[in-house]
């Protein structure tokens, strides 16, 4: 199974993040609750963790601000 | 192992199970908006997890329990299964209400739990009608109603817990104090140190605990509860669990007190459980089996979620009502009920007002579920106007219940008993004074059935009486505010214009699956007509023909009816041979018997008293143009109250509101326009 991580709608009147940092490398892989990248959202700044094993395939750059819902990354999950 | 003062390991995992169950939901709610896979705003719970947990132990699954959007932890302990609930989290078919209420209202009568709410201190009201049902049934059943700290600063906080006092109802009130209401600190919102000491106000007994001390909360909860059993009435139960995040998912946490945000953080209250069952020798990994199936449990259920469907068109329109037929403009060509017979019944002359009394009479006979709330309502005053005379002493005190003066109280009262299977009618003694309960009036009674997808039902008839144009009442006693509530989905509104009507749409109000608002008139409740003696209903949704014409349809409701058959007459002689058509109810609407009478004259006036700047009379002209637009002769015209206060000079109110002489000048006008 492979899921899009997206920037996430942080309030209702929310419009955009910005990728503050990546904690995994391109390919890598993560254990769930383990933090993938952080991102920058209006009011506050959210780890995202993986939400169960899996490999990472970055999309975003660091730096710069995507619109909500843009994706981020591919999570593709691992036994 | 027992420690020395508190509950013994065993119960103390199933506590700390409870509360990791609650986590693994939140958690999994949290990643979802996380990752963008879903979008909503959500009130995470974290830090509060230890109160549900633990009054749960004490609750009986007929218990009933209240909630907020922060509610998610009650939702759980309470029972509900975690699949419906990320179901309806996602807007899902499957869960708790079909995807129609989403995060802030979740519902589960099955399990007891009866209402979440998203406005801030409506939990209270209801509260005191589940606990009036609870009462009177006897049944043993302990209302929870959870509020915030916040929410102890809103009026429906005095007015229900007074009236709970006062009834001696089995409640405990909740205050999950987080120390925070959005960006405000509790020390910020009031002076006093604890909402507990409020209790005092009210003649309750009142605590405050640490809401993340499991042995704390139960001890105190048990108290509370068994009291609330055996009739001892309401305490007010303060539990302090400090907020582990800002307001909302992804707010900022700027504006907490970071040195005691820490506190609460290390370790959490479940840490903290955790440990301490380590502690008290339950093996650790007999801990991590129980972290393990939540976290299972939860991600089962966001799998089944994230398969479910979602809510198709159709479900729009479904639940607002118990039958679909009585939305706006629903019903095509079909009758949504039937005049009936009433011609073969014995009648007896009485007036408007007494036909009121007489079907309140008849339906308390007739109906054990039936129970009158108010204020003055009770004998000897036997309320406004003598509407309610007689029949507290006829039917007890306990049925006939006089109120404070607490409109908030008095309609939660009766949505929270109707939930639980009464048939309530609660007044409000001049419609004027819905404004102050009009939350509970149009975000509760008319809502929840909807919001909870239709597994809650408000079949409450708000009986009140419009004063208007009775004489020198002015600005805050003589409006006509039907309009209002007609603009609420959800809300059927009735307004009777003769005694023989008063009676037998009363008595259909009470039996409506749905919430009512019947507005009687003042000016008419000295009117006589012959009233068929025994029980008779009027359907709900059928205009009356008053009069028949074939040169104008004059259409109108309530005590303008009256004005209007008067101006008829006079039209008569003029030559002009009018048609008066009686909505009587302007939810449902018999939108057929108005289209039909206008595609015959061709020609119409809509005359009421209410002000006529977006009163209903624009809503029906608009739709006669829609629809008949072609084949009118005359645009349709409008006579309401002019656009001010109703004031109170006689020489000023007879210019407020229609009169039989500007009926019939615009009757005159619209008849002979020719272009
Ligand atoms: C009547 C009403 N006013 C304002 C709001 C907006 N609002 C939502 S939550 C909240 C704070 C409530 O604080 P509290 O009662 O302490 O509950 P908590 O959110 O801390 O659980 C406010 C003001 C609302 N939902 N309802």
């Amino acid at each position: 199974m492979k899921i899009t991580l997206r920037v996430p709608k942080s309030a209702v009147s929310s419009q955009q993040g910005q990728l503050v940092q990546w904690h995994v490398q391109d390919g890598g892989i993560v254990n769930a609750g383990e933090p993938i990248y952080t991102i920058e959202l209006e009011k506050s700044t959210l780890d995202v963790e993986a939400p169960f094993k899996g490999k990472v395939r970055r999309i975003a750059d660091v730096g710069e601000t995507y619109p909500v819902g843009a994706p981020i990354a591919e999570f593709e999950k691992l036994d | 192992m027992t420690p020395a003062n508190g509950l013994p390991a065993s119960k103390l995992a199933e506590i700390y199970r409870t509360m990791v169950r609650i986590a693994a939901c939140n958690e999994k709610i949290e990643q979802l908006l996380a990752t963008g896979a879903a979008q909503f705003q959500y009130y995470p719970c974290r830090g509060q997890e230890t109160i549900p947990a633990a009054i749960s132990m004490e609750l009986r699954s007929d218990d009933y329990v209240l909630t907020t959007y922060r509610g998610i932890h009650d939702v759980v302990a309470k029972g509900t299964p975690m699949d419906e609930i990320m179901a309806e989290i996602l807007g899902r078919m499957t869960g708790t209400s079909k995807g129609k209420g989403g995060p802030m209202h979740l519902s589960d009568p099955n399990c007891g739990l009866m209402v979440t709410t998203g406005i801030v201190g409506a939990t209270l009201p209801i509260s005191t009608g589940l606990g009036l049902a609870s009462k009177i049934k006897s049944s043993g059943q302990v209302v929870i109603c959870n509020f915030g700290d916040g929410a102890a600063n809103i009026g429906a906080f005095g007015e229900s817990l007074n009236m709970a006092s006062l009834w001696n109802l089995p409640i405990v009130f909740v205050c999950q104090n987080n120390r925070y209401a959005e960006y405000t600190s509790f020390e910020e919102s009031t002076r006093m140190a604890s909402v507990a000491e409020r209790a005092a106000g009210y003649s309750m007994p009142g605590e405050s605990v640490d809401g993340t001390d499991p042995n704390a909360v139960h001890a105190a909860a048990s108290v509370a509860i068994e009291r609330a059993r055996n009739g001892g009435g309401p305490t007010l139960l303060e539990c302090v669990a400090h907020r582990l995040q800002g307001h909302s998912f992804g707010s900022d946490e700027t504006h907490m007190d970071q040195g005691r945000l820490a506190a609460a953080r290390a370790p959490t209250p479940i840490q903290k459980l955790r440990q301490s069952l380590i502690d008290l020798g339950v093996g650790e990994a007999e801990v991590a089996k129980i972290d393990d199936e939540a976290r299972a449990e939860a991600e089962a259920a966001v799998a089944d979620a994230l398969e479910a469907p979602d809510p198709t068109a159709s479900e729009l329109f479904v639940d607002v009502f118990e039958d679909p037929a009585a939305i706006p403009y629903s019903g095509g060509d079909k009758p949504i009920g039937q005049e009936p017979d009433l011609s073969t019944l014995p009648t007896e002359r009485i007036n408007y007002n007494q036909a009121i009394n007489q079907a309140f009479d008849q339906a308390m006979a007739s109906d054990e579920r039936v129970i009158l709330m108010g204020e003055d309502i009770a004998d000897p005053a036997g309320g406004v106007g003598k509407i309610t005379a007689g029949l507290s002493s006829k039917y007890g005190t306990d049925r006939v219940l006089a109120t404070p003066i607490s409109e908030q109280a008095i309609v939660g009262s009766a949505i929270g008993a109707a939930m639980a299977g009464f048939k309530p009618v609660p007044e409000i003694m001049i419609d004027d004074f819905l404004m102050v309960c009009m939350d509970q009036v149009a975000n509760h009674a008319a809502k929840l059935r909807y919001m909870s997808g239709g597994r809650t039902s408000v079949p409450i008839t708000i009986r009140s009486a419009n004063a208007g144009n009775v004489g020198r009442f002015g600005s805050q006693h003589s409006q006509s505010l039907e309009t209002w509530l007609a603009h609420v989905p959800g809300m059927k509104v009735v307004l009777p214009s003769d005694p023989i009507d008063a009676k037998g749409l009363l008595l259909s109000c009470i039996d409506d699956p749905d919430p009512c608002f019947y507005l009687d008139a003042m000016r008419l409740y000295y009117n006589e007509q012959d009233v068929p003696t025994p029980a008779y209903k009027i359907p709900l949704g059928v205009a009356k023909k008053r009069r028949e014409g074939s040169d104008l349809s004059i259409i109108s409701y309530s005590w303008p009816v009256v004005e209007c058959m008067a101006a008829a007459e006079e039209l008569a002689e003029l030559g002009i041979d009018a048609e008066v058509i009686d909505l009587r109810t302007l939810v449902p609407l018999d939108w057929q018997a108005v289209k039909s009478s206008v595609a015959k004259t061709k020609r119409a006036i809509i005359v009421h008293a209410a002000t006529e700047f977006c009163g209903f009379g624009a809503e029906l002209a608009a739709k006669l143009h829609e629809e008949l637009h072609g084949s009118l002769a005359a645009p349709i015209r409008r006579l309401g109250a002019a656009y001010s206060p109703p004031p109170f000079a006689l020489s000023l109110e007879k210019h407020h509101f229609p009169t039989l002489e500007g009926i019939l000048e615009l009757a005159e006008s619209t008849a002979k326009y020719s272009g």
